[in-house]
């Protein structure tokens, strides 16, 4: 297929250099010159441009039109030459496309850059324009004795068409097709200029060469016919600025083409950069490098919220209205997947764009999963974090409740229970050993009361901090403890919380199941990491996650963003160790 | 002997006014908070403030600095700090602001109006009261290393522990049926076990003993 293509293309590239050849050794050695064409080399050149750049474009744009039709404009223009060949049917294939080029010009600028023409006035100013110059130029030369027309000094040569010399209306129809012609070219400048003013940034850099050197090839044609019609000399002027700018109309439609060839690099490197395992990594920085936009930034829809986020699962902001960025949401069977906010000059290279986001379609969704996959896990981690924090108020509030309440009315009852035994009349009365009973009951439970309230929410912990509630736990601890402290720093409250009860839970295990002699507890804050340690020297081979007081443990150390680690190898002890940021 | 009585909540507040009165007491004032507290202090020079370790605005260790404060200004005025909590910190803590007058006690001993009164007055001579609970646990601390409180016999860490109460040897020797002599001799052997330095005053061995108890 490629192949077939490259074949065509040398082919009519040898063609193109032959009839360049061919329309130049005609040209030099005709006596007579068209107005339109000032001299020979200017001649050579309009036509290879347009076939070289044409076979070019062709190359780089096989789906662009523009292509093939800058290549029939070369040959067209050839064709025109021709009729200054020293021959009656050389002069009449020449006189019959004489102005055929110009259909293609037209074509050429007004649909570039894409090679089709977007509007019914594009598309009725090129049929207008093939109308006039293939209708109109056979029926001017239907009536039209070109002999008295057009002479040299080797004689006139006839015009093989016509068929009925009518002057007048010879006349009249080369009149009508020069200002319809004029109309044309005035609805086309015009239509050209709102255009180059309406180009964006960076659009402009892209269309304004190809768009000027339209503008001014056809001022200069304009002003050539009004000349010619006028009988002005200067005709030939404005006939050889027109030929200058011809030459140039191609070159520049072969400079955007290549320049987005370019960008269609950058697109097949950012597939390749894709392709890298590490390529996640920096997504939103290989679609930066390939759109040419420093400023891009990206978020992954989340459909759980209804919301952008970005790779860590934050949320992202869209630009407001005011704001000088742009957003392009990147779809997948109809589904948003991620959104590029960038810079408003690339919302006029759409088609690159939208390369950009074909190639990296797959990896943006993949990212996109896993963003959203952050997102919930930052959501886990604070409703987890809300939990505990709602937990811990909830222990604060029972332990007080119990605290104001039940402890106090208890104790309250203990003291008229004192008072009534002091009441009761000496001697062996029968009363005083039953108060005295009843005295020891309550006492009791006040004891397993006040031991509760202490498990829920240790008082001493909120009165003094975790280093002195640590130091009281460790003296009360049913082992011979060890206390290292290194806490300098401030801890949060619920960081108190969780690492208190963690050398509690500790303790308590230690004792119950270590069959150690002694433990050694080890707190020590350094570089935002809190750390707990609790050692004893038993027997060791603990199972990991022994009971449920470890399980929940290690959930309320998790909500805190901290880790809990057992370690028991049989025979040399147990070591439970506790992290926890601490900011 | 006249006393102030400072509880945040009506009803222990007043029970406990009612049951000192009940014991012979003069209640000379009674206060909500700690700063109420050192009025009444100032207004009414007491023998002895009865005071809640837990107050508001900070419903923490609010009695405790009262305390402190009082022992600043009044030197002379015995403290009882009552607790709904057993923390042997806050018993030493208060112990090593002086031991001349102050005690400690859990909340609940209000219950046995003999005793009570028995510890108001030791603290208003002057004395040192410990709570049993508070003591117990000192004692019961378990000690890295050699504990030296095992070289104790029983009825010799029995002494001791009744030592820390504050109790005086007459005191202990009742509690325990035996002669205030013997109660001397194990004294004194609980000393020389502990390399303690003989301290002859009921008073200011309670200190030495606590501290003791308390470093190991």
């Amino acid at each position: 297929m490629r192949r077939d293509m490259s074949a065509r293309l040398i082919t009519l590239g040898v063609l193109g250099f032959l009839a360049g050849a061919g329309a130049f050794w005609i040209t030099r050695t005709a006596v007579f010159h068209r107005p339109q064409i000032p001299d020979a080399p200017v001649a050579l050149l309009v036509g290879w441009s347009f076939i070289g750049s044409g076979l070019l474009s062709w190359r780089a744009q096989p789906d662009n039109r523009l292509g093939p039709v800058m290549v029939l404009t070369g040959f067209a223009w050839y064709a025109s030459v021709i009729q200054e060949g020293r021959s009656t049917v050389l002069f009449t294939i020449g006189l019959a496309f004489q102005v055929l080029y110009l259909a293609g010009f037209l074509y050429v600028i007004l649909s570039f850059p894409s090679g089709r023409l977007q509007t019914a006035l594009d598309r009725a100013l090129v049929i207008a324009a093939f109308g006039l110059v293939t209708i109109g130029q056979l029926a001017w030369m239907i009536f039209a004795d070109t002999r008295a027309v057009i002479c040299d000094s080797d004689g006139c040569l006839p015009n093989l068409l016509e068929v009925h010399r009518d002057d007048t209306l010879a006349h009249g129809l080369l009149q009508f097709q020069r200002i319809a012609g004029l109309v044309v070219i005035a609805a086309s400048i015009g239509l050209l200029a709102v255009r180059l003013v309406r180009a964006s940034r960076p659009q402009r850099h892209a269309v304004i060469p190809v768009l000027l050197a339209g503008c001014v090839a056809l001022t200069a044609l304009a002003a050539s016919v009004v000349s010619d019609v006028l009988g002005n000399a200067e005709r030939d002027l404005f006939g050889r600025v027109a030929g200058y700018a011809f030459v140039v109309v191609p070159v520049a439609v072969l400079i955007a083409f290549l320049q987005r060839q370019l960008a269609r690099g950058a697109v097949a490197g950012l597939v390749v950069e894709l392709g890298e395992p590490s390529a996640a990594v920096g997504l939103a920085d290989a679609l930066s490098r390939a759109l040419g936009d420093p400023s891009l930034s990206l978020g992954y829809w989340f459909p759980a919220e209804s919301r952008y986020v970005d790779s860590d699962g934050r949320p992202v902001a869209l630009p407001g209205p005011g704001e000088d960025r742009r957003c392009t949401v990147v779809e997948r069977g109809g589904q948003p997947v991620a959104v590029l906010i960038h810079d408003p000059a690339l919302e006029h290279n759409a088609e690159l764009v939208d390369s950009v986001c074909a190639a990296a379609g797959l990896t943006l969704e993949n990212e996109r999963l896993q963003a959203e996959l952050r997102a919930r896990l930052a959501e886990l981690q604070a409703s987890r974090a809300r939990l505990v924090e709602a937990t811990e108020a909830e222990r604060r509030r029972i332990e007080r409740n119990l605290h104001d309440g039940t402890q106090q009315r208890l104790v309250s009852i203990a003291m008229s229970l004192g008072l009534l035994e002091s009441k009761l009349p000496g001697g062996p009365g029968q009363a005083g050993p039953i108060v005295r009973e009843t005295r020891a009951a309550l006492a009791a439970a006040l004891d397993e009361l006040r031991e509760l309230t202490q498990g829920i929410h240790p008082t001493i912990l909120a009165e003094r901090g975790l280093p002195v509630a640590l130091d009281e736990l460790c003296h009360r601890a049913a082992l011979p403890t060890h206390l290292q402290l290194d806490l300098a720093c401030r801890l949060p409250d619920q960081v108190e919380s969780a690492a208190y009860f963690v050398v509690s839970e500790a303790l308590t295990n230690a004792a119950k199941h270590s069959h150690g002699s002694e433990v050694r507890v080890r707190a020590a804050c350094a570089g935002g990491l809190l750390t707990i340690e609790v050692a004893d020297d038993g027997i060791g081979g603990a199972a990991t996650g022994i009971g449920t007081g470890l399980r929940g443990l290690t959930d309320r150390v998790e909500a805190l963003g901290g880790t809990l680690t057992v370690s028991s190898p049989p025979g040399r002890g147990t070591t439970l160790r506790a992290e926890f940021p601490c900011g | 002997m006249r006393v102030v009585v400072a509880d945040d909540a009506v009803i222990l507040r007043e029970g406990l006014a009612r049951l000192l009165r009940e014991a012979g007491f003069e209640v000379a004032g009674l206060a909500a908070d700690g700063s109420e507290l050192l009025e009444q202090v100032e207004r009414a020079s007491p023998d002895v403030a009865i005071v809640d370790i837990r107050m508001p605005p900070t419903h923490t260790d609010e009695g405790l600095q009262a305390a402190k404060a009082i022992r600043q200004r009044r030197p002379g005025t015995g403290i009882l700090v009552l607790s709904q909590h057993v923390h042997a910190r806050y018993a030493v803590e208060l112990l090593s602001e002086g031991t001349d007058g102050v005690g400690y006690l859990l909340k609940e001993r209000v219950s046995d109006l003999a005793e009570l009164a028995s510890s108001v007055r030791r603290v208003g001579e002057g004395g040192s009261v410990l709570d049993p609970a508070v003591v117990s646990q000192l004692v019961s601390r378990r000690r890295p290393g050699g504990d030296p409180l095992g070289q104790l016999t029983d009825r010799e860490r029995d002494v001791l522990a009744l030592m820390a109460e504050g109790r005086s040897n007459k005191a202990i020797a009742e509690r325990l049926f035996v002669t205030e002599h013997t109660v001397e001799k194990h004294v004194k052997n609980i000393f020389a076990t502990l390399r303690l330095p003989p301290s002859p005053d009921d008073h200011r061995r309670v200190l030495a003993v606590v501290t003791y108890l308390n470093a190991q």
